[in-house]
């Protein structure tokens, strides 16, 4: 049987495979795994390590992840709350930036790896390679700098920031979570990540008009990712619908996968790629929830005969809820292995 | 000449032009258009006309409808002590977000588009319980009551709109007050509102307005 790293490697690369690759996000369900609370679960890196190597083994999807949750981020440039829920992901608890005097006295950290907020993360990834290195691709999560406001002064201040100016403030702070991107993206490099989730809402038309997108995403992305090496660098949304910029991101950021919305047009979007990038087709997996095995089949069956002709594509999720029945999950899973075959010729 | 300054505004606003779409409105004050006309001739069919874009599944981008929103309830805001009369607004209703849930942006948008509606909109802000989306409702004469929510989890929470909905039927105010809801999870899972005991939800903030305005006329008598 081939590892998730050689599935992979032959979607990438359109070499032959036993099936395509399958992500499943499971994040938080790790707590239930290990039987312990979110909070107790998010202070170890331990137990995470452990809790993502055990659902891949039982469910037997393709990846593993060291991301925690998305506001660790926060927790980075000094956010020193989150708050925790029984059943979903902890939430940035509190604002580092209130006034537009607080951008200048962000300070970015210089070395990420030696930051406190990421010594768990770190503790998670080497356990991780140890044990998976090579085998199962190690996913990691990166936000783009257009987007990291959000959780610095929250969606509603950013969003008037960015509309509607001053633009030298907006541009002060966007240099600042460049800054950030960058230096996570050099730390997970250096740490042997195998794939970054580049996040980028803000990189939607879905978000924002498209000559809003070629004016400022476009020239923040190039930052972000100036001294990057593009390999296993993924282009998402954060399910934010993205089909109408492919070409230019393609062109101008040379990205070598993309993590559409489930409510792209998979068979558009892939004919747009063109055999130069990885097409990742994704579920809505909050509909996971309610849907029957039938529909759950028959939602698999569309995305992979959407996507797998021609090869070069990947079957993935979004952040799976806690409330999927785990019934669904392996339903969903278990279509994916099966319609993901891919027959020798 | 009204039809051309309503073009002129609407295309300032989906050009997200703040800036553009507040001169032409000023150039109209200044060329004698009554307040009730920058209202009701202006900014409501500028809406109405993202509304009709919308919902033939022209992409209008979140900022676009963060824009008409923000300019249309500042343009309305600023008119109506203008007016020859007082209006009479359409209805109220009381906004906020689910407990747990800290995300403001939505409900800051479908405010917007209220008022810009003439909608009075009493906005409690992030981590609401039950009880106080009821008891507030009750003591400003709210006619619709409506829950934000950006993740799965609170949607679905017993303190979000399924509690509103219980307290609804205890005190015996179902007839008098009804539930809207919306965010990110219900643009994923259409039937959710049912799931949470809505009474309707919508997928962005200028059909949040025309849902939640029948909502307000479905009570009025
Ligand atoms: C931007 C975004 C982010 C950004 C910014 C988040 C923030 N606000 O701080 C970033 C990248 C940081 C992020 C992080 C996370 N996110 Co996020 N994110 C999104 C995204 C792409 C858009 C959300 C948003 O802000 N939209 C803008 C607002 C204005 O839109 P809206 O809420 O939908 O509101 C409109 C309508 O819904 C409607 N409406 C809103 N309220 C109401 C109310 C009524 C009554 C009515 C009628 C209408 C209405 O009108 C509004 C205006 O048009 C969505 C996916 C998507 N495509 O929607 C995921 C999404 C919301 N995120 C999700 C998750 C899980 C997260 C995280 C928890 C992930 C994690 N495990 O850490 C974190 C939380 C971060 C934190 N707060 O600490 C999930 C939630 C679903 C779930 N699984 O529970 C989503 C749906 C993605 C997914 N499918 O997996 N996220």
């Amino acid at each position: 049987m081939m590892t998730g790293m050689e599935r992979l490697k032959a979607a990438i690369n359109g070499t032959p495979a036993d099936r395509i690759p399958v992500f499943c996000n499971l994040l938080d369900q790790g707590a239930g795994e290990l039987g312990m609370s979110l909070e107790e679960y998010y202070a170890s890196g331990e137990c995470v390590a452990e809790a993502q190597l055990r659902m891949c083994a039982r469910f037997g999807y393709d990846n593993v992840w060291s991301l925690f949750y998305v506001g660790k981020e926060a927790e980075l440039m000094g956010c020193g709350r989150m708050i925790y829920a029984a059943d979903g992901p902890p939430n940035v608890g509190e604002m580092v930036v209130r006034t537009y005097d607080d951008i200048d006295k962000l300070t970015v950290p210089d070395d990420i790896t030696a930051h406190p907020a990421f010594a768990e993360e770190m503790k998670c990834l080497r356990i991780l390679r140890s044990e998976v290195g090579g085998k199962q691709p190690i996913c990691a999560y990166v936000t783009a700098s257009m987007t990291m406001p959000a959780m610095l002064m929250g969606m509603e201040k950013w969003m008037q920031l960015l509309m509607m100016g001053p633009p030298e403030v907006r541009d002060r702070l966007l240099a600042k979570c460049a800054d950030l991107c960058r230096k996570r993206l050099a730390a997970y490099h250096e740490l042997g990540v195998d794939i970054v989730v580049y996040s980028n809402p803000f990189g939607s038309t879905d978000f924002i008009p498209l000559k809003f997108f070629h004016e400022l995403s476009v020239p923040w992305m190039e930052r972000d990712l100036a001294s990057a090496a593009s390999a296993g660098i993924v282009y998402y949304c954060g399910s934010a619908r993205f089909g109408a910029i492919i070409d230019t991101i393609l062109d101008k950021l040379a990205l070598p996968a993309f993590y559409l919305s489930p409510h792209d047009d998979i068979a558009a979007c892939k004919t747009v790629i063109a055999g130069r990038a990885l097409t990742c087709g994704i579920i809505n997996d909050i509909m996971l929830r309610t849907w029957t095995r039938d529909e759950i089949r028959a939602e698999v069956k569309r995305i992979i005969d959407a996507g797998m002709p021609g090869g070069h594509f990947l079957f993935g999720t979004l952040v799976m809820p806690c409330s999927i029945p785990e019934e669904s999950i392996c339903t969903m899973l278990d279509a994916a292995y099966e319609f993901g075959r891919i027959g020798t010729p | 000449m009204l039809q051309r300054v309503m073009r002129l505004y609407a295309d300032a606003v989906l050009d997200t032009d703040r800036d553009r779409a507040l001169q032409v409105v000023t150039d109209a004050v200044e060329a004698h258009v009554s307040p009730e006309e920058v209202v009701f001739e202006i900014v409501l069919p500028s809406l109405e006309s993202m509304m009709t874009a919308v919902s033939e599944g022209q992409g209008v981008s979140l900022a676009q409808h963060y824009m008409a929103a923000q300019i249309g309830a500042e343009v309305v805001e600023e008119m109506i002590p203008r007016f020859a009369a007082r209006p009479a607004t359409v209805g109220r209703v009381i906004i906020g977000t689910a407990p747990g849930d800290f995300h403001g942006l939505g409900k800051r948008i479908v405010t917007g588009c209220l008022k810009a509606m003439m909608v009075d909109v009493v906005d409690l802000g992030l981590n609401i319980p039950a009880e106080r989306f009821v008891d507030e409702a009750v003591a400003r004469h709210a006619q619709v009551i409506a829950v934000s929510t950006m993740m799965l989890h609170t949607a679905l929470g017993e303190g979000g709109s399924l509690g509103v909905r219980r307290l609804l039927r205890e005190r015996g105010l179902e007839g008098r007050i009804r539930i809207a809801v919306g965010g990110a999870p219900y643009r994923f899972d259409p039937n959710l509102y049912k799931a949470v005991e809505a009474d309707a939800w919508a997928e962005n903030g200028i059909l949040a307005g025309k849902v939640i305005t029948d909502l307000i006329h479905e009570v009025t008598p």
